[in-house]
Order: C-alpha cells, then sequence, then structure tokens
C-alpha cells in the first residue's frame, strides 16, 4: 500500500553518528545498523547504514545535502531498493504471542489457537490499531473490569482502540459495550476482532468521534468543534448518565480537558476507570478526576498508573 | 561506566536504530512501522510508549528516538528534542543546508537562536551537566557546516 525506498549506505564508522542524524534531517524517516552485519568486519573502517526513505524522497539528493552538512569529503556509495510494507507488518505480527494477563484470562492472536482452551479467551487481530495485550495499561484496565463486571452491565470505552476491552467486558458478561475513537482505523479493527469473538451487533455499537482537545493554536476552530459536538453527539452515541462503567485508557494531555465529557456518561455511583498514563503524570489526573468521583483506587504496575472512583451521587 | 553485572547481564542488541517521531503522535504505520517491524518489535507497546513519555512536549514537536533493539526482540529507547540541525534549520527558515558550505551563505542566525537553542538542548539527557556555553559553541560549529551565519542581531 505504501512504499518505500530502502537505501543501504556505506559510511565511515568514525562519521556515523552526525551522518545519521544528518540523514534524518534532510529527508530519511529512519535510519538503522544492524549489529550482526558489522561484527563481520570489526577491522574495517566502513560502516552499513540501512535507511528508510519516503517514496517521493529524492534520495540522491537527501544524501548529498546530509554527507555536505557535515563536512564529509566524500559521498558515501549507497544503493537503493524498494521497500514493501507487507514486509514489516508480517514481521511485527510475529511479536505477537498468547498471553496471560491473569489466571484464567488470555489473549490471544487471531493466527495462534488459545494455549487453555476453557479459560477466557479474547482473540485478537490487532492489526495498526492500539490495544495490544502487553501493555501494563490494558492489563491494568483488564483487571479493573474484571472485578467490576458482574454482568449486565453497560460498558463505555473511550478510546477504543482494537476494541480489546470492550470485548473482554462482554466475555466477562456485561450486557453492551459503546466504544468511541478518534482514529477511523481504529473503527475497523474493532469491529473486525468483535466478529473474531462471536460479538454480534446488538452487543457493540462503534463511534468515530472528532479529536477534542485542544491547543492555543486550534482556539480558532473551538467555536467550529463546539457546534459540530452540539448537532452530533446527541445523535450518535447514547445519552449522558447510561453508564455502569466507563474506561478511558488514552494519554494524559486529552485526559484534564475531557474529564468533564468522559464522567457525563457514567450513571451517579457508576465507576470511571482512566489510565495511559505514566506515574509521574498521576497527580495531575487525580486532581483533575477528584472533582467528580470519590474513592479513588490506583493502580500500577511498572512506570503506568490506572485511576479508577465512583461518579458523585446526587446527595 | 558499567558495572561489571551489567556488562555480564547485557543482552545481545539485534540493531540500533533512529527515527524522528512526533510528539505524542506515534503510530505503528510509516515512519515506526518499517523501522521497528523489520526487527519484530512491539509496535503497539512502543507506540504507546513514546506517547506517554512525550505528552510533556508540543504535540508534533518532531523528537530525535534512538532504539536498541535486543536479539530477544525486547528493545529499549531514549527520546531526544528534535536534533540542533533542525531546530538551526527552523531558525533560518531555510529547507536544506547550503550544498557548498564556507561559500554560500544559505541563511542567518542570531546569537538569540543559538541561545535559545542551546537552553532546549540543556534538558536532554547526557547535556544536563555541559555548561550552555560549550552547548552554544558546538551548536555555532554546525551552523558553521550547514552553511549558515550566525549573527549578533538581524537587521
Amino acid at each position: 500500500e505504501s512504499p518505500y525506498l530502502s537505501v543501504r549506505i556505506c559510511c565511515q564508522k568514525l562519521a556515523l553518528d552526525m551522518f545519521s542524524e544528518a540523514l534524518l534531517c534532510f529527508g530519511a524517516s529512519s535510519t538503522s545498523v544492524d549489529e550482526h552485519d558489522n561484527d563481520a568486519d570489526e577491522n574495517s573502517d566502513k560502516i552499513y547504514i540501512d535507511s528508510i526513505f519516503p517514496e517521493c524522497k529524492d534520495v540522491d539528493e537527501c544524501i548529498l545535502n546530509a554527507a555536505n552538512s557535515i563536512g564529509l569529503k566524500e559521498i558515501p556509495r549507497y544503493e537503493v531498493k524498494m521497500g514493501e510494507q507487507c514486509n514489516w507488518i508480517k514481521k511485527a505480527q510475529e511479536s505477537f504471542h498468547p498471553v496471560e494477563v491473569t489466571k484464567g484470562l488470555w489473549i490471544v492472536p487471531e493466527w495462534s489457537t488459545p494455549p487453555d482452551v476453557q479459560a477466557t479467551n479474547i482473540i485478537l487481530n490487532p492489526g495498526l490499531a492500539f490495544g495490544t495485550c502487553e501493555h501494563a495499561t490494558t492489563k491494568l484496565c483488564l483487571l479493573l473490569l474484571r472485578s467490576l463486571i458482574k454482568g449486565g452491565e453497560l460498558f463505555l470505552d473511550y478510546g477504543t482502540g482494537s476494541g480489546i476491552l470492550g470485548i473482554a467486558a462482554i466475555k466477562f458478561g456485561a450486557a453492551m459495550f459503546v466504544g468511541v475513537d478518534i482514529d477511523p482505523q481504529v473503527i475497523k479493527s474493532a469491529h473486525q476482532n468483535a466478529a473474531l469473538n462471536n460479538i454480534g451487533p446488538k452487543k457493540i455499537k462503534l463511534h468515530l468521534v472528532p479529536d477534542r482537545t485542544f491547543t492555543a493554536s486550534m482556539n480558532e476552530r473551538v467555536d467550529g468543534v463546539v457546534e459540530y459536538l452540539s448537532s452530533h453527539e446527541i445523535r450518535g452515541i447514547s445519552e449522558t448518565e447510561e453508564y455502569d462503567v466507563v474506561i478511558a485508557n488514552i494519554l494524559l494531555n486529552p485526559l484534564p480537558q475531557l474529564a468533564d465529557h468522559i464522567v457525563s456518561y457514567a450513571k451517579p455511583g457508576a465507576v470511571v476507570g482512566i489510565s495511559g498514563i505514566l506515574s509521574e503524570q498521576l497527580p495531575r489526573i487525580i486532581n483533575r478526576y477528584s472533582e467528580f468521583l470519590e474513592d479513588i483506587l490506583v493502580s500500577e504496575m511498572d512506570d503506568w498508573r490506572s485511576v479508577s472512583g465512583t461518579k458523585f451521587s446526587p446527595i | 561506566m558499567a558495572t561489571l553485572k551489567e556488562i555480564l547481564t547485557r543482552r545481545p542488541v539485534a540493531a540500533t536504530i533512529r527515527l524522528t517521531v512526533p510528539a505524542g503522535g506515534a503510530r505503528p504505520a510509516p515512519p515506526v512501522g518499517p523501522a521497528l517491524g523489520q526487527y519484530r518489535l512491539n509496535l503497539m507497546a512502543f507506540c504507546k510508549d513514546f506517547n506517554a513519555r512525550t505528552q510533556k512536549y508540543k504535540p508534533e514537536t518532531p523528537m530525535s528516538v534512538t532504539i536498541t533493539a535486543f536479539k530477544d526482540n525486547t528493545f529499549e529507547f531514549t527520546v531526544k528534542s528534535p536534533s540542533v540541525t533542525w531546530y538551526l534549520k527552523k531558525a533560518a527558515g531555510i529547507e536544506s543546508g547550503s550544498s557548498r558550505p564556507g561559500h554560500v551563505t544559505a541563511s542567518t542566525v542570531t546569537l538569540k537562536h543559538i541561545y535559545e537553542i542551546a537552553k532546549v538542548k540543556q534538558s536532554d539527557p547526557y547535556c544536563q551537566y555541559m555548561p550552555l556555553e560549550s552547548i552554544c559553541k558546538s551548536i555555532i560549529g554546525t551552523a558553521a557546516t550547514m552553511g549558515i551565519k550566525v549573527v549578533k542581531e538581524l537587521d
């Protein structure tokens, strides 16, 4: 689909760091140096750099500029080949193996057989969407879901990625899951994954939403966004205060701005879970979300944290 | 200096990968996909980790990432602010450096630019204990090789 150019460049060992940096500056997408390629030639003063360029780039010009910018005496020799998307996607998929999140709960890539057929197995084709079983925050959210779902709940997954949390919720007994994301690729992946787990359309609804977060440069667009939301949102997703469990496993930056919005979907007394954050980002999240949630609990795994709390009920 | 324990338990390295990724914007697609995928690294894990750790930067700032891919398909990475050459190009308002350094001046930057860039770079790992003056000198040197002239003030 998106072809790229794979360029093998031979340069002086001494110039490696500076030249790699210069290549990135003048148009290369990435550079890599393989250890095994270069082990054999320890006495040589030359080294190979494998560089990737977007198809449209003029590789000759880029290498020339890079070499000149660091004052190389000779332009390094190089060889250009067409790169294929299928190669790296296939290899990346090979990094997925079945993972036991906790006793009796496995995440299994579509192309593997579940090691424990009796367990709760979530089948996934991770594709190009987020939601890898192995990430600490996904595990934290899965464990939270496991402890919360008793049967029949309505679950909102804000930032659904591969749909993994929603699928897990259904398997644990939830009645329905609504997944929301800003990435259209995700909507497609999540639908496919739901199908892999035999989850029918009655139990899952997926919605694409606009990226609501704004930085200073987007202030002009805020009015437009607000207008869009007020005309689309009510129709698109169920009304507020409907969900028994809401989880947002995204990133630090959007979370404070979205706090109002995310919590509004939860019923009073329902549990809201937040993750995708690092330990140093935790205080800011707790600060913001304690305006809406009580009985706040923090879970940790390595550097990652998840926060859960209960939405205030009206007195 | 690495401790003896570190040396003995050091994992064998498969490759060292460098790329530029926008802060908070890593996706399992080019440039990340092809660069990391070919070493069977977990793309999603990298993207999630990288995005979370670059939340403190202005979104879309091109970050310099260096990834050490180990033979067992695990990896480590360090993130630095954009390269000095990138900042110089931005400050000078040019797309590429001069093709004949020392001969044709591609553009100019001021001492203030140099100072501002040095301040950003000082917060990179490994630069924290370098005196600002040394960093400035190094940046001025890089500017020279790029054919960028450094002036006191712009007219």
